[in-house]
């Protein structure tokens, strides 16, 4: 299976990081081909430039080789998973942008007949998962909600028209956990990604 | 009452119907006698992606953030935030998400006590988050996705500014299928809204 990672921490010594090489061993365990897309390794772009904006619309949103190599990897990967840290209850910007830029028109969905219906094109999609780290305990994830758990699952695993299993990990509560606890969480990790199928 | 209006507008082009928005919404609060700043992040190039040293330290105070000195300035002086932005996958546009990632910083937007699980509000000066947005896809097709954006902010950002902050969301759908005298509708509404906040 081949198995895309789109990953953002802008540390490299964080345990994010960490949270990214077990997922990359548990994947490579299994024979799976992993490609990681390290976005500020990468020093990718913040945001939709308004040239892209002014490109949206033409029908060759793509301007740049970097999100043209990003959107092929996509369409042809059986697996996607996201690695990040939860900053204001969703994905960081650097990781927002990625979606914006890489799942347009054509590549991700293409819009249909005369009400432009959107139907997915990700089709080939047989996972989506989210593996993320939040500062907040778990209670207050729930309480003011896991936006960025929605962003991956729902948003992105629309566009597999239901296809794609989702699957979410999370550690709560970061700075407060014991090293045992984060060790687990690592376990657990590299274990589920090594499970996928 | 005259309030003091925070306006942040995440779009690439004035030139399009989200400029028109803006300047509805710049009418209405002129109209109203607000007090208003404008911060056009596209303008001024903000760059999204909060930095190594930002993430290191982050529990660190905003004296330590000279780079951010404007955005700390502008988030304590207003009692109201309105956010102009187009929804892109169900959100904010990446550019506005990094604007909340690094600006809503310890000291200015919360505080942690030592031993404490979760962040304490410190931006207690903000009572009203309106956010008056554009979304292309249908209500129905922002029900499946979970309206992640709306939650980031009415429940996220909200929880860290005046206990009885309220929030508006202000929205107008289908983009590209609604009709000029429902646009026209909208753009009425915003500016009613905003005379009036």
């Amino acid at each position: 299976m081949n198995a895309t990672v789109v990953y953002a921490h802008p540390d490299p010594e964080s345990f994010g990081r960490a949270v990214l090489d077990r997922v990359v061993r548990g994947l490579e365990r299994s024979g799976h081909d992993v490609t990681v897309l390290d976005l500020y390794g990468l020093d990718y772009p913040g945001a939709i430039s308004p040239a892209e904006w002014q490109a949206y619309g033409t029908g060759s949103p793509i301007i740049d080789p970097t999100v043209a190599h990003h959107a092929r990897l996509v369409q042809s990967t059986d697996a996607l998973v996201f690695v990040y840290p939860t900053w204001w209850s969703s994905m960081p910007a650097i990781m927002k942008a990625w979606l914006e830029r890489t799942l347009v028109e054509g590549v991700a969905f293409a819009l249909e007949g005369p009400r432009n219906r959107l139907t997915p094109k990700l089709t080939g999609l047989r996972n989506v998962v989210g593996v993320t780290t939040y500062g907040s305990s778990w209670w207050y994830v729930k309480l003011v909600n896991d936006a960025g758990r929605r962003s991956v699952l729902r948003t992105v695993g629309l566009l597999s028209a239901g296809r794609a299993r989702l699957s979410w990990h999370g550690l709560h509560s970061l700075d407060g956990q014991t090293a045992r606890r984060r060790e687990r969480f690592l376990d657990d990790v590299e274990r589920a990604m090594g499970a996928l199928r | 009452m005259s309030r003091r209006v925070l306006v942040v507008f995440a779009h690439p082009s004035r030139e399009s119907l989200n400029g028109v928005v803006l300047t509805r919404v710049l009418d209405g609060l002129r109209r109203g006698d607000h007090d208003v700043r404008l911060r056009d992040l596209y303008a001024e190039e903000f760059d999204s992606r909060l930095t190594l040293a930002e993430k290191r330290g982050h529990l660190d105070p905003p004296e330590t953030k000279p780079q951010l000195t404007r955005d700390f300035d502008d988030l304590r002086w207003c009692d109201t935030l309105v956010c102009v932005h187009p929804t892109w996958w169900g959100a904010q546009p990446a550019i506005l998400k990094g604007w909340f990632d690094r600006t809503f910083a310890n000291g200015v937007a919360f505080t942690l006590p030592p031993g404490a699980k979760n962040i304490r509000p410190a931006l207690t000066n903000v009572r009203r988050i309106v956010t008056v947005t554009t979304h292309g896809s249908p209500w129905r097709v922002n029900a499946i996705q979970g309206v992640p954006g709306r939650r980031i902010v009415d429940r996220g950002m909200r929880a860290v500014c005046h206990p009885l902050c309220r929030t508006s969301w202000i929205a107008l759908y289908a983009l590209d299928r609604v009709s000029l005298s429902r646009r026209e509708r909208f753009l009425r509404r915003v500016e009613r809204r905003m005379t009036r906040l």
